[in-house]
């Protein structure tokens, strides 16, 4: 039965979805943006961060809005060394290394995940639950809180990267670093400091990853092909295209579920990624390819 | 093309003759003998589980490996392997050709599949490549399990098999890579190998000099995705058993392992890989009631440590490979080889 509230609501969910994606590929943006470096194992970064939000949830009773904060400087640390002592040492090298890399950066998270809190599948418990009914259209709350969330850290990233020096200092790396090294500006810290807000944009959707769904430490692998299809119809290096493609991915996965079937979720994604791809390499608001 | 072909085959033949001389040719001559008279002296488990898995991982590693010799890394292979795999039992099954015959078929098939999947890629960088090549191999899974009752592949079947299991089998597919990883050789030290390099080096350097660059990797696509339709045939003949789990992302990331730690690009290096790897994966469990006794208190929530403790270190062992040997273990055990020739030459004058 296909109705137009049955529509409605399977946009909104398509929109919340799309919300947790837009974290992943913006902070994967960011950092391709800035060091062209591409990082596969940034889904291991945001199971990791469900994991680091459920431990403070459930041993220090802390709210799971409130994880969020710390599973965002959690991962955030941990993208400090991955960037200082894996990523650092291959860039520049043949590109096929980074995927080397991440590669082995996926092995590594994914089984200290399950040496550390098992193999079974986890939720972080919310204080919201319940859904919100308006007619016959129904959200729960979790989902609307998500979308508040992610337009909060949006707005605090915008304002980070367009009034602040760092900001500053980052968006002229991106665009020529050799010139901006030459202006003074210390690329190292830059990078470092990119991929650690890279790393805790994918914390922060982790918690909320964790907050929507269930996890286990296999699920990391998804989201990052989930927000590679996003990145490629919003075009490299583009965040307000990340945010447009993500909306647009959210929606189209929904209501392909809507339409055809829960077992065509994750299908759907690498359909859309290899159409774009083959009809144009740059993406769809892409200006040009790297 | 014809000019090319036949450049490339006149610098096969010289190839051919150059390697026959050169000193690497004994090497290779003594290490096959080896290879074909171990089975004498070990175990039937060792040969079917140890052996065969090696030689036939050394052979999906390798068309693994000549594809990144082209500069296109495929996070997906293993939906050619399956694609091989189960396109070679299901024609022997379906439609009672002979086994071997369905081997060929469903090679010829996963190369078809792969020159499709190459044209959408030809124009890719290699981070997007790697994400298509992953998702077809998604997308297949997905494609095989919906017409479920033509492919039986999420219960799995028995595939029907060429030649006995154990020793005779051992020997057939020992032939099939030594052919197949010698026609790969050819190919990497002919003209086309060239190009490949070239177009890994530089792309855009490569197209200056005139390399046709999107023809060159729709080549190595082809050949690769043949090959590894090759060993996919060949698995899931020596398993016996064939199953919609050969397309997991374990059997795409483990070609790449193996090329890279043996060492990329060269033709010896998935051989090392894949015996290291397979070696790893068949002996180290022995020791995990050992691991179980004393890591158990430090990761309770875990029922067997051994398997993820085990996967845990082959991830640091590529990252410690990519960013301290990026050549990986092969030119290792070259350089302590010439040492010690020159060593003992030392000692002789």
């Amino acid at each position: 039965m296909i109705t137009v509230s049955g529509l409605i609501e399977a946009l909104l969910w398509g929109v919340a979805d799309g919300c947790i994606y837009i974290l992943l590929a913006t902070g994967l943006n960011l950092i391709f943006g800035v060091m062209k470096l591409v990082n596969f194992a940034h889904g291991q970064l945001l199971m990791i961060g469900a994991y680091i939000a459920f431990t403070v949830t459930t041993a220090l009773g802390l709210n799971a809005y409130l994880a969020i904060l710390v599973a965002m400087g959690a991962v955030a640390v941990i993208g400090v060394g991955l960037e200082r002592f894996t990523f650092r040492r291959v860039l520049g090298t043949d590109k096929l290394n980074e995927i080397f890399v991440s590669l082995g950066l996926i092995y590594v998270f994914e089984n200290a995940a399950v040496l550390l809190w098992g193999n079974t599948t986890h939720q972080i418990a919310s204080p919201f639950q319940g859904l919100l009914s308006l007619g016959q259209i129904s959200i729960d709350y979790n989902r609307l809180l998500a979308i508040l969330v992610v337009i909060v850290i949006l707005i605090a990233l915008f304002l980070l990267l367009k009034k602040t020096k760092i900001g500053l200092a980052m968006r002229a790396t991106s665009q020529k670093s050799n010139a901006s090294m030459l202006m003074g500006v210390n690329i190292e810290k830059v990078y470092i400091l990119t991929f650690a807000l890279g790393a805790a944009l994918a914390g922060a959707a982790g918690a909320l990853y964790g907050i929507i769904f269930n996890f286990n430490p296999t699920i990391g692998a998804l989201p990052t092909i989930k927000a590679f299809a996003i990145i490629i119809i919003g075009g490299l290096g583009s965040i307000p295209g990340a945010v447009v493609g993500g909306l647009l991915y959210g929606i189209a996965e929904n209501t392909a579920v809507y339409f055809l079937g829960g077992i065509w979720r994750d299908a759907i994604a690498f359909t859309l990624l290899i159409i774009v791809l083959v009809i144009r390499p740059t993406g769809i608001f892409g200006e040009k390819g790297e | 093309m014809n000019r090319t072909l036949v450049n490339s085959l006149g610098s096969i033949k010289r190839e051919l003759v150059n390697f026959s001389r050169s000193q690497k040719f004994y090497f290779v001559l003594v290490a096959m003998a080896i290879m074909a008279i171990t089975p004498l002296f070990v175990s039937d488990y060792v040969v079917g589980e140890v052996l065969t898995p090696i030689i036939i991982f050394a052979l999906y590693a390798s068309s693994w490996n000549l594809l990144a010799s082209s500069g296109q890394g495929s996070l997906g292979h293993a939906a050619f392997l399956g694609i091989g795999g189960f396109a070679s039992a299901l024609l022997a099954v379906k439609s009672g050709i002979p086994p071997i015959v369905g081997l060929f078929l469903g090679s010829l098939l996963s190369a078809t599949i792969g020159l499709l999947i190459g044209l959408a890629c030809v124009r890719l960088k290699a981070w997007f490549l790697a994400m298509v090549t992953f998702g077809f191999s998604v997308i297949i899974v997905t494609i095989f399990s919906q017409f479920d009752d033509f492919t039986g592949a999420v219960m799995g079947f028995r595939t029907p098999l060429i030649v006995e299991r154990g020793v005779p089998f051992y020997y057939m597919t020992f032939a099939f890579a030594v052919i197949s990883i010698f026609i790969m050789y050819l190919i990497m030290k002919s003209k086309l190998g060239l190009a490949f390099r070239a177009i890994h080096q530089n792309e855009v350097e490569a197209k200056m000099i005139g390399i046709n660059t999107g023809k060159y990797r729709l080549i190595a696509f082809v050949i690769s995705t043949f090959f590894a339709g090759l060993a996919g045939g060949l698995y899931a003949q020596s398993i016996r058993y064939i199953q919609v789990s050969i397309f997991d992302p374990y059997y795409s990331f483990l070609p790449l392992m193996m090329a890279v730690i043996g060492g990329l690009g060269t033709i010896e290096g998935p051989i090392i890989g894949s015996a290291i790897i397979v070696t790893i994966d068949r002996y180290l469990p022995g020791i995990d009631s050992v691991l179980q006794g004393f890591l158990h208190p430090l990761f309770p929530s875990v029922s067997n440590v051994g398997p993820p403790l085990r996967m845990l270190g082959l991830g640091l062992f590529l990252l410690v490979v990519v960013i301290f040997a990026p050549k990986g273990v092969a030119p290792l055990i070259r350089k302590a080889y010439k040492y010690l020739r020159s060593s003992l030459k030392e000692e002789k004058t």
